[in-house]
């Protein structure tokens, strides 16, 4: 069980919702694929026409289970591109180059309870979650706040687990979520995915009703701003200057002057895209970074970070 | 590939255990310079390196029969060497998985795995020729094995293992299996954090070398296992130099002259290897101990010069926390007979194919 | 107050009331309670006093305290209030807890088990610095050291006590000082009284 990264090739492509698809993945050799856990996701090559995307989707099928890979995917509006690629592009037989899985949110295994709350699209690494709880006969609840039409949308893979509410946009069906706080037992871990507004308004929800914050979780991933005001970059090594758009990332303007990074979870959690900063003053976005290390100036995570203006120099 | 195993040799009593020529020849030296430094010294766990015991993830030598009776012993005189906290045991399934699929696909002649399926719930079925085991069990169901899974594989496995479970930015050992320790109590430390079971190690904290490895392995990926060499050393070939049993052969210490250094004195490497796991994101810690007497080494020119330099340079500090303070004196003064003083390439290879005779003989 | 390069041995400081906490709960070692400091406590604690309850253990009656005062005969009153009442503690609960270190690790194990985060209590070491020491021959715990070496309740050998802690057992461990040289044992400082 040694690798980096595997040709994945698609078996099945379904629209789930209008804008919900459904990808089951299969190693294209035919052999097995690595077992992944709860809450891990894979981070996907997809290469559109004019550039490559490297986009990271949480894992919904079962964890251990090594005949094939399902992620769900949600159509932005504003796409980066890689999502308008799945919808638009990708077809049954297509190869795609995948990370082995990663996990920036895996459930804590010490809890005595766990509590999910999940935004729309947000519920996907909790589908996971629910499998693992079920093997394990963990003490769990998953709410889940969507359109009131989505409720159906998961059901195949909730199907039979107790413990699982939702909440809609409509009198005496929204999430209370401070009454639901203030009455968790000691011992109970919380974990929330969805949009940045619902995960800020549960994460202060949980500190306002006294939880330690080391009690809370949230999947930052693909929540992290990349976009803002254009600005340049001048990579010290590779002796280059790339312009960075008001659309895209840092990373992915690096990557498209073909200077190659390291990055995993695209969404300044990870902190392997970590670079030395040599000149110009960073905007952090990140997760990493520690208040002293964002004050000296000299590190910064391409994947989420930007310039506050003009001209950044980094050692890469 | 054979292995001619020694089923016969003994890790205790009379302390039979024997290196072959190629057992001398593929041992894990761990000394590049003639001075030794403390330092994060981790690289990717590829099948390469400069001895072959580098060639598979998990090696079986020719130990192997002998390694797992020895912990059976001592697991039956102290079942406590054994521990495993509840939450583990999603992490207990994976490493039982990453051991049987590793040493079936490795040592086919000697390791047989068959699955119905790959998920819970699916039969499998495991022989390990060399005990003569033949195990038929569910996958996922702990009642079908004599015992709990990380047991039943360890007790089939050199070396010792920790798991470490991961959670607020930090690892904790929640479980282990620990025969063959290097002075450190696993039912002492089982449930401590990074920081606390590193706590006795001197001088390597204040150069913040344990930040930057905590730091590193929360971000270990599946897939891409890591490995280190330590060392310290043993008098006689002993595995279970543990705390707990160290009013027995602490007493060895204070028997080591000048004359009996170069048999009695052994070098002891652990090849440590870190495995993400794949369910439970937790983190497996195999200990590999290669033990090597002086004589042996000393066989090998450029080791025996190198084992001289490093002992007789290391920090008094490094030289009480290794336990070496009491006999130091006699297996330097040993070993400088074998050290002409002349320049030693940078390096562990052993540098030769056949070794110089046994001193001894 | 106690300093080691081994970095196990916790840490403990003064106690605070954690504001974002949404109930209190003070438990203190009768032994460690010195004249004034029970008044300490009260001003201290003044910010949440109508959340905090107290449990005194094995103290002489006192008519006021911070907030709620109960009185406690022993330390397995504590033991056993925290095995039973699992239901009563939220995720916004504060424990205190006020002792000799083999007292602050027994309750901050029991109201683990129950699942308080570390983050969720405070730890103040006062009174005796006496020891809970764990033989790491025979595993039997010798409680009340105050020497640096010291026979063990269990096997007799004579254990050097070292600065490794284990917070789960509450205890430094304890390994023989003449494994080596048999009968050779240095002098005993009274190091921990």
């Amino acid at each position: 069980m040694i690798g980096e990264t595997l040709l994945l090739k698609v078996s099945t492509v379904t629209d789930i919702a209008p804008s919900l698809r459904h990808v089951r993945l299969v190693a294209a050799t035919g052999s097995k694929l690595p077992p992944a856990a709860a809450g891990a996701h894979i981070q996907l090559t997809l290469a559109g026409e004019t550039r490559t995307f490297r986009n990271a989707y949480s894992l919904v099928s079962r964890p251990g289970t090594r005949d094939a890979w399902e992620i769900i995917v949600r159509r932005v509006p504003t796409s980066r591109g890689g999502s308008a690629f799945i919808h638009e592009e990708l077809q049954v037989g297509d190869t795609i180059e995948a990370s082995w899985p990663g996990n920036l949110f895996p459930p804590v295994r010490t809890a005595r309870r766990h509590l999910m709350i999940a935004g729309g699209i947000g519920i996907t690494p909790f589908l996971s979650y629910l499998a693992e709880f079920a093997f394990s006969g963990a003490n769990y609840a998953l709410h889940v706040c969507c359109r009131e039409e989505e409720q159906n949308v998961f059901a195949p893979w909730i199907a039979g687990q107790t413990g699982v509410a939702f909440h809609w946009d409509a009198d005496g069906q929204r999430l209370d979520i401070p009454a639901l706080l203030a009455t968790q037992p000691v011992g109970t871990h919380l974990y929330v995915c969805g949009p940045a507004a619902m995960n800020d308004e549960v994460i202060a929800a949980a500190a306002a009703a006294g939880w330690p914050a080391n009690h809370v979780h949230c999947e930052h991933f693909g929540s992290a701003l990349s976009g803002g005001e254009a600005f340049r970059a001048f990579l010290a090594q590779s002796g280059i200057e790339v312009e960075v758009g008001e659309d895209e990332s840092l990373l992915e303007a690096i990557e498209r002057a073909g200077v190659k990074a390291p990055c995993l979870c695209r969404g300044g959690a990870c902190g392997v895209c970590m670079t030395p900063l040599l000149e110009g003053e960073a905007e952090h976005r990140d997760h990493v970074l520690s208040p002293a290390e964002r004050e000296s100036g000299r590190l910064i995570m391409p994947c989420v970070s930007r310039a506050k203006s003009g001209l950044l120099v980094l050692d890469l | 590939m054979t292995i001619a195993f020694k089923p016969e040799e003994t890790f205790r009593g009379d302390y039979s255990y024997r290196n072959s020529d190629a057992a001398i020849l593929r041992f894990p030296f761990p000394f590049p310079e003639d001075k030794y430094m403390y330092s994060v010294n981790i690289e990717p766990h590829t099948r390469s390196g400069p001895s072959d015991i580098f060639l598979r993830p998990f090696d079986v030598d020719e130990h192997y029969i002998a390694e797992c009776r020895d912990r059976a012993i001592t697991l039956e005189r102290d079942p406590g060497r054994y521990q495993a906290l509840p939450h583990m045991m999603l992490a207990q399934w994976d490493t039982l998985e990453l051991l049987m699929e590793n040493l079936s696909a490795d040592y086919p002649a000697l390791f047989s795995l068959t699955k119905e399926g790959d998920d819970f719930g699916s039969r499998w079925t495991w022989i390990n020729r060399p005990l003569g085991i033949e195990q038929s069990f569910i996958f996922g169901d702990a009642d079908t094995l004599p015992c709990e899974p990380f047991e039943y594989i360890t007790r089939q496995a050199q070396g010792d293992f920790a798991i470490c479970d991961q959670r607020d930015d930090n690892l904790y050992m929640d479980a282990g299996m620990v025969t063959a320790q290097a002075d450190w109590s696993l039912e002492f430390d089982v449930g401590m954090s990074f920081m606390e079971w590193h706590g006795p190690v001197p001088l390597a904290h204040q150069a913040g070398v344990f930040e930057r490895a905590l730091k590193y392995l929360l971000m270990l990926r599946l897939g891409q296992p890591v490995r280190r060499l330590n060392w310290t050393m043993s008098i006689n070939p002993r595995l279970d130099t543990s705390p707990e049993t160290y009013p027995e052969w602490g007493p060895d210490r204070a028997s080591v002259t000048p004359d009996n250094a170069g048999d009695k004195v052994h070098l002891r490497v652990e090849l440590q290897t870190l495995w993400r796991l794949p369910r439970s994101n937790a983190i497996l810690f195999p200990i590999r101990c290669y033990l090597a007497s002086l004589d042996d080494l000393a066989r090998v020119p450029k080791w025996g010069k190198r084992l001289n330099r490093v002992l007789s340079t290391l920090p008094p500090q490094l030289v009480e926390y290794k336990g070496l303070t009491r006999y130091l004196p006699a297996a330097l003064e040993w070993l400088a007979k074998h050290d002409d003083g002349a320049e030693l390439p940078v390096g562990t290879e052993a540098g030769v194919t056949t070794l110089t005779p046994r001193v001894s003989d | 107050m106690m300093h080691s390069d081994i970095t196990s041995r916790p840490t403990y400081r003064a106690l605070e009331p954690d504001l974002a906490g949404s109930k209190h709960l003070l438990v203190i070692e009768g032994e460690t309670l010195l004249t004034g400091r029970l008044e300490a406590l009260t001003d201290t604690f003044a910010p949440v006093n109508d959340k905090l309850h107290t449990w005194l253990v094995g103290a002489p009656t006192a008519s006021s305290g911070p907030g709620k005062v109960w009185h406690l005969e022993k330390l397995v009153d504590v033991l056993d209030l925290f095995a039973c009442a699992t239901r009563d503690y939220g995720m916004g609960d504060r424990l205190y807890v006020q002792g000799t270190e083999p007292f602050l690790w027994s309750v901050t194990t029991a109201a683990s088990i129950i699942g308080f985060g570390p983050n969720q209590v405070q730890l103040h070491h006062a009174g005796s610095l006496r020891r809970r020491v764990w033989c790491t021959h025979c595993h039997t715990l010798t409680e009340n050291v105050t020497a640096s070496i010291v026979p063990c309740a269990g096997c007799g050998r004579h254990l050097l006590v070292r600065d490794h802690f284990s917070r789960r057992l509450g205890a430094f461990m304890g390994v023989m000082i003449d494994a080596e040289a048999p009968g050779a044992i240095p002098a005993i400082e009274e190091a921990f009284a």
